[in-house]
C-alpha cells in the first residue's frame, strides 16, 4: 500500500497540556523557540565593541538579513519592518533545518507489521509541516501589513490608495473607469486578505510536507545500508529548500509590503 | 477578517480540517511565534543593530580623526619647511649684508689709503721742489759769487756794485736757460 509509508498531512496530538492536545509539531516549535532564545541570550549577553564567537555569527546574519531587506524596501522603512520580516527568516530557517535531523518521523509510536516495525505517530514533526504554524505566521504578517498600510497612507489615504482612479484622468473616462478601479480595489482587497496569505501559508507547509515525505520514502526504497545512497541527495535538496523557502517566505513578504507602502514616497 | 473568518466558519468538509488545522493548535503556534519575534527584537535585533550603529559611528569618527591628524602633520610640515626657508632666507640676506658692509667698509679704507699715500707723495713732491728751488736759489747765489770772486781774481780788479751785480744777473740769466 502507498499510504501505509505516507506522513499523515497534518500534526498528531501526542499527549495533553490541561485542555490543550499538544502535538508533535508543538514540541518542535516549543525546542526550536526555546533554542533560538539561548542562543540570542548567550550570544548577546556581554556585547563587546570588537565581536568574537557567537556575537559575531548573530551579528553577520543580523547585518545580512538588515541589508537585504533595506535593498527592497529602502531604509526609511526597514527598521520598522525589520524585526518581523528577519524573524520570519531566522525562524522558519531554523524550523526548516530542526527538522531535518534524523530521527524525525522516525522515532515515535508504530506497530510492527509485516514488513517490520512501522511508525505510524511521530515523536517529532517539522513545525513548518503542520498548517497551524505557518498559518499563523501569515496571517500575522497580514495584520502587520494592515498597520503598516495604515501608517503609510492613513485611513482615508488606504482607501483613495485602493479605489481611487490613478493616471489623472478626466471627464467621460473617468466615469467609465470609476468601475473598474473599484473592482481593482476589490480585487486587491481579496488579495491582500485571501489569496497572499493562503499562498505564504500553504507554499511553506507544501514544501515542508513534501520535503519530510520525499525523505521518508526514500529511506524505505532500498534495505538498510544502500537507503544512504537514495536519502542522502534528497537530504542535500531539503537543506537547501529549507533556506530557500525561509528567503521565499520573508522576500514576498517584504514585496508585499514595499508594493504597500512605496505609492506614499513617489505621491510626495 | 476575512481568512480567519474562512478558517473558523468552512465546513466545507475538511480542508483545515484535513491539515489538522483548529483554534487551539493556531493560536499555540502563533503565540510561540510572538515570543520569538519579541524575545529576537528585544535581544538580538535593538543590542545588536545598536551595536552596529556604534561600531560604524567609531569607525567613522576614526577615520576622520586619522584624516585630521594627516592633515596636521602635513600642515605642520609645511609650516617647518617654511620656517626653514625663512631663516635660510634670512641667513642669507645677513650674510650678503654683511659682505656689502665689509666690501663698502673695505673700499672706504682703501681709498683713505690712497688718499692718504697721495697726500703723502703730493707733501713729499711739494717739500722736494721747495728743496729744489731753495737749492736752486742758493746755487744762483753761490755761482754768482763765485762768478763775481773768479772774475775779480782773473781780471785782479775790484769789481763795481755795478758791476757786480751785472755778472750776477747774466749768471742767472746763464743758468736759467
Amino acid at each position: 500500500m502507498a499510504t501505509e509509508h505516507s506522513i499523515p498531512t497534518f500534526a498528531e496530538p501526542l499527549f495533553n497540556l490541561g485542555p490543550l492536545p499538544v502535538t508533535n509539531s508543538m514540541v518542535v516549535t516549543w525546542a526550536v523557540a526555546l533554542g533560538l532564545v539561548a542562543v540570542v541570550r548567550i550570544g548577546t549577553r556581554r556585547l563587546q565593541l570588537v565581536p568574537s564567537g557567537l556575537q559575531n555569527f548573530l551579528e553577520f546574519v543580523v547585518e545580512s538579513v538588515y541589508g537585504m531587506l533595506e535593498s527592497i524596501i529602502g531604509p526609511q522603512f526597514v527598521r520598522r519592518t525589520f524585526p518581523f520580516l528577519a524573524t520570519l527568516f531566522i525562524f522558519i530557517l531554523a524550523c526548516n533545518w530542526t527538522g531535518l535531523i534524523p530521527g524525525f518521523g522516525t522515532i515515535g509510536w508504530g506497530e510492527t507489521g509485516e514488513h517490520g516495525f512501522r511508525v505510524l505517530k511521530p515523536l517529532l514533526r517539522p513545525t513548518n509541516a503542520d498548517l497551524n504554524m505557518t498559518l499563523a505566521m501569515a496571517l500575522t504578517f497580514t495584520v502587520l501589513w494592515v498597520f503598516w498600510y495604515y501608517q503609510a497612507h492613513g485611513a482615508a489615504g488606504a482607501l483613495k490608495h485602493l479605489f481611487a482612479p490613478k493616471g489623472g484622468m478626466r471627464g467621460f473616462i473617468l466615469v467609465v473607469l470609476v468601475p473598474v478601479f473599484i473592482f481593482v480595489g476589490l480585487l486587491e482587497l481579496i488579495s491582500v486578505f485571501f489569496v497572499r496569505p493562503l499562498g505564504l501559508t500553504v507554499r511553506l507547509y507544501g514544501n515542508i510536507f513534501a520535503g519530510d515525505n520525499i525523505l521518508e520514502a526514500m529511506n524505505h526504497i532500498l534495505p538498510f545500508p544502500l537507503d544512504v545512497l537514495t536519502l542522502l541527495p534528497f537530504y542535500f535538496l531539503e537543506l537547501l529548500v529549507g533556506v530557500v523557502q525561509a528567503l521565499v517566505f520573508m522576500l514576498l513578504c517584504a514585496s508585499f509590503t514595499t508594493a504597500a507602502i512605496m505609492h506614499e514616497e513617489e505621491g510626495h | 477578517m476575512i481568512f480567519i473568518a474562512l478558517a473558523a466558519e468552512t465546513h466545507a468538509p475538511g480542508f483545515f480540517e484535513q491539515f489538522g488545522v483548529d483554534w487551539p493548535h493556531f493560536l499555540a503556534q502563533l503565540i510561540t511565534f510572538l515570543i520569538v519575534l519579541w524575545v529576537l527584537k528585544k535581544f538580538a535585533y535593538r543590542p545588536l543593530l545598536d551595536l552596529l550603529k556604534e561600531r560604524e559611528d567609531r569607525i567613522a569618527e576614526a577615520l576622520q580623526k586619522a584624516e585630521q591628524i594627516e592633515k596636521d602633520r602635513a600642515k605642520a610640515e609645511e609650516t617647518r619647511k617654511k620656517i626653514l626657508a625663512d631663516a635660510q632666507a634670512e641667513a642669507q640676506r645677513i650674510i650678503d649684508e654683511a659682505r656689502q658692509v665689509a666690501q663698502r667698509e673695505g673700499d672706504k679704507q682703501l681709498q683713505e689709503a690712497v688718499a692718504q699715500a697721495e697726500q703723502l707723495v703730493a707733501k713729499a713732491r711739494e717739500a722736494t721742489e721747495l728743496d729744489r728751488e731753495r737749492m736752486m736759489t742758493e746755487l744762483k747765489r753761490e755761482i754768482g759769487r763765485l762768478v763775481v770772486e773768479t772774475t775779480a781774481k782773473v781780471t785782479g780788479k775790484i769789481l763795481t756794485p755795478q758791476d757786480q751785480q751785472r755778472l750776477a744777473e747774466e749768471t742767472a740769466r746763464e743758468l736759467a736757460a
